[in-house]
């Protein structure tokens, strides 16, 4: 891709983040709900109070003014002040942020190192059990809510077992200068390698909750895909050659058969970031998608406004990665 | 490996076993939400006032009865209806080593009150919980006096909801530090906070010993406590039974028999302070009538739904106000009857019954329905509407302004026990939480003059007057007031659940 390609797709972005913004903020401007009342809540207060509370929010102004403000500000990097936590939403976001892209990466690998193998295996033993089986576990992996599954792991693994902690990010024992953020790494860098295993214990319920449905929906692109492949004449013809099967599934099959598998799972991360909120929440685990769910709740505004931003972004950004993955992949196929 | 050196080994190992291992005490609660702000000004949940009080200590707090006593104050005065004096303890230190003076419960209670000081021309909003303060001065180097504009009888009960904070500490952190940054003079001190996942504190070895009143006086018991934070309930309840955590909060009455069941746990209840309700829209033209909101009264069966679906740990009520409240009394009673309310509705001019819809959030939907079909029996033929609290009370909470709408299954929270934050609220013309569209001038004034009444027989016998005036017009079917439920570990001791829905852990001990 030229320089030119890749400089129009940056510009590409401009349009849609005003344009992610105003309906950011349209939708939680037009939602019934008045921020004030909520924070107030049950409470006998003066009208003065409440107007001073309200002047504080910055919500005495018109609408259109504080959708000015707000993109103007968000130019300059400001996002405003989160009404409950009363810093810079920014700070807040960043607080929890690494618990949230840690848990996707996770749980990203998870899925891929399951699906893939799985996939390749029900395609190459069409029609047997394993393919049979895999079907029939991808379909309820999709269709298994992620609340409920969560659960139903917390219950077995750490209350029956008693194997892997409940919830949390890691225990209370050990204090983790951050580097990274990420505790899987950082322990790692500290040297620590108990606070290692902590934080791997308490990551491994989460991310396989929160990598199911992908699992799922990757292995059954990566069959589909690879039996395609499979048909195709220049592996038969690699087979006539006289390649060992091996070499012919791997060095010429599964190369090509990857393809949509890659650039399914690069888009899919995206929803991985989405899903967050509700194994977040099962397993109390300090990200952003919890968050963003109580400040909706609250309609906490500049929180939920910047995080929408952020998401928005995150998505478009992980569409762009699968395009040039796509091209790196296959290159036959020109931006 | 050789036999000597298995049995040096085995030695080793019982030599190990044998020695006493000084291993921390931790009590971890598990607990519903994070603190937005560790400022204890610059909030307005009571999920964060939970987590800042072991941490800060107030001018004065609740006993395990609600009764407020003297806690970083010696001695409470009421000079006249407007002026309370408080006589601050001497030696007092903040968790840096600092001596806490008078000036830094003034500042304190300055930062509060005062517009615009909290800093960039904000105003704390916490304002509102301390009443018409006029001003707080220190009158000799150990009294604070709060001075009102106008009388405003429940300022002791409010009170306990305010913390003490540095002078010297805040000037140089500013309030954007005390966001994070804590110097309390609490039975603990802030260790670590983890965002969104825990906040880690220890015992503060240099602690006065809090109110005198409650006992036992002296440093905390445990060494560390750790608010873990876990919003999802059935995973509270799964820490709890795994033994990650020794209390957790808010703990679902269906899960309350797995819980007792358990051999390591167990369950505490407290009543609470929350009284649930349904207005009946009475600028609407079905509730408009008496005799359809009483009928709607008689229809519900309160004891059953109590029973069933909450287990039984609910109190019935016949009014607004909790049986522990302020001013609470005996009223007469709607009695279960759903032939009197039919026969009520056909007086009303609806024979045949009515059709109407009950709003709810969808956390109480269970409840709702159960009312429902009680109604629907009765010739109230109802239909539950799920819909979001923000938006219902929006809704329903118009202030004076056109309702729409026929029922709403809701409820009023009442932190101080005290009827002027829920009576008031809920029943007087307009006012913010009454969702019924109630007006009535005769009992507006009784309410205004009960707020401002200093004597507190007296002021009793006018709530009385207004509970009696509510109950004829009936303008909502009073529910019940739930119980707080707890799970705790078998291993923890000292501890009660509070009406007041603190977790105040300076007192807990575990084994």
């Amino acid at each position: 891709m030229s320089l030119g390609k890749l400089l129009e797709r940056i510009l590409q972005l401009l349009p849609v983040l005003l344009g992610v913004s105003l309906i950011v903020f349209a939708m939680m401007a037009l939602t019934p709900g008045d921020p004030v009342q909520i924070m107030i809540g049950d409470q006998s207060v003066t009208p003065e109070q409440e107007a001073a509370l309200r002047r504080d929010l910055g919500l005495d102004r018109p609408i259109h003014e504080r959708f000015f403000l707000f993109v103007t500000d968000a130019v300059r990097g400001d996002f405003g002040e989160s009404f409950y936590h009363r810093r810079p939403v920014a700070d807040v976001i960043a607080e929890r942020l690494p618990a949230t892209i840690e848990l996707s990466l996770v749980a990203l690998i998870v899925a891929l190192a399951t699906a893939i193998p799985l996939g390749v295996l029900a395609a190459i033993r069409k029609n047997s059990v394993l393919d049979r089986l895999a079907t029939v576990g991808s379909l309820l992996g999709v269709s298994l809510p992620g609340f409920w599954f969560g659960i139903l792991l917390m219950m077995l693994f750490a209350v029956h077992l008693q194997i892997l902690p409940v919830s949390g990010r890691i225990g209370y024992s050990s204090e983790i200068v951050p580097i990274t953020g990420f505790l899987l790494v950082d322990t790692l860098l500290r040297g620590n390698l108990s606070a290692f295993w902590d934080a791997l214990s308490h990551i491994i319920l989460p991310a396989i909750t929160l990598g199911l449905p992908m699992t799922a929906i990757l292995m059954r692109v990566t069959r589909t895909s690879m039996l395609e492949v499979l048909r195709q004449d220049y592996v038969t013809f690699a087979e006539a050659k006289g390649l060992s099967r091996r070499r012919v599934l791997f060095r010429h099959a599964l190369k090509n058969a990857l393809i949509p598998t890659v650039s399914v799972a690069a888009i899919e991360t995206g929803s991985l970031l989405g899903g967050n909120m509700i194994v977040e929440t099962v397993f109390g685990w300090p990200g952003l998608g919890r968050l963003v769910v109580e400040s909706i709740f609250l309609r906490n505004y500049p929180l939920v406004q910047a995080a929408v931003l952020f998401y928005a972004v995150t998505y478009v950004l992980l569409n762009f990665a699968a395009d040039l993955l796509y091209t790196a992949l296959n290159p036959r196929v020109k931006l | 490996m050789t036999r000597l050196h298995r049995i040096a080994l085995a030695s080793t190992v019982a030599l190990c076993a044998a020695m006493p291992v000084a291993e921390a005490k931790d009590l971890t609660v598990g607990f519903t939400l994070d603190a937005d702000t560790l400022d204890p000004a610059n909030h307005r949940k009571r999920e964060t006032e939970t987590i800042i009080r072991n941490l800060y200590d107030g001018i004065v707090t609740r006993d395990a009865n609600m009764q407020v006593v003297p806690e970083i104050a010696e001695s409470m005065t009421q000079v006249s209806p407007t002026e309370y004096d408080f006589k601050i303890r001497e030696g007092i230190k903040f968790h840096d080593g600092t001596e806490m003076t008078a000036e830094d419960v003034k500042f304190s209670l300055d930062r509060i009150t005062v517009d615009g000081a909290m800093g960039d021309g904000q105003t704390s909003p916490r304002q509102g919980l301390m009443g018409p303060v006029d001003k707080v001065e220190v009158i000799d180097g150990t009294t604070v006096r709060i001075t009102l504009k106008e009388p405003w009888p429940i300022l002791p009960a409010m009170l306990p909801n305010q913390q003490i904070v540095s002078k010297a500490f805040v000037e140089r952190v500013g309030t954007a530090g005390l966001a994070t940054e804590v110097n309390g003079t609490g039975p603990f001190k802030l260790v670590e906070w983890r965002k969104g996942d825990a906040i880690i504190m220890e015992r503060f070895d240099d602690y006065y010993g809090g109110a005198t009143d409650i006992a036992p006086v002296g440093p905390a018991c445990v060494d560390r406590v750790i608010f873990k934070v876990i919003p999802e309930s059935a995973s509270r309840v799964a820490a709890l039974l795994a033994g990650d955590v020794d209390i957790i909060n808010d703990l679902p009455a269906f899960s309350v028999a797995q819980v007792k069941n358990a051999p390591d746990t167990d369950v505490l209840t407290v009543n609470g302070t929350r009284s649930f309700f349904i207005a009946m829209n009475m600028e609407g033209e079905i509730f408009d009538d008496p005799k359809v909101r009483q009928a709607a009264a008689h229809a519900i069966d309160k004891q059953l739904i109590i029973d069933k679906i909450l287990a039984g740990n609910a109190a019935s009520i016949d009014g607004i106000l909790s049986p522990d409240a302020f001013g609470a009394s005996e009223l007469p009673a709607y009695e279960y009857d759903p032939e009197k309310a039919a026969a009520l509705l056909a007086e009303a001019g609806f024979p045949d019954g009515i059709d109407v819809t009950m709003d709810v959030e969808g956390a109480f939907k269970d409840t709702a329905e159960a009312v429902a079909s009680l109604l629907t029996k009765a010739g109230i033929r109802t239909r539950v509407a799920v819909g979001e609290s923000a938006q219902l009370t929006e809704k329903w909470r118009t202030e004076g302004e056109p309702k729409s709408g026929d029922m709403y299954f809701t409820s009023w929270g009442n932190g101080s026990l005290d009827p002027f934050d829920i009576f008031t609220p809920t029943h007087r013309s307009h006012d913010r939480g009454n969702s019924a569209g109630y007006a009535n001038p005769e009992l507006d004034k009784i309410l205004d003059a009960a707020a401002v009444e200093m004597d507190a027989e007296a002021r009793a016998a006018m709530y009385r007057e207004a509970e009696l005036i509510v109950n004829a017009d009936a303008p909502y079917v009073y529910l019940w007031v739930p119980q707080d439920i707890y799970g705790v570990s078998k291993r923890l001791s000292g501890w009660t659940p509070s009406a007041d829905s603190r977790i105040n852990l300076h007192d807990a001990c575990v084994e």
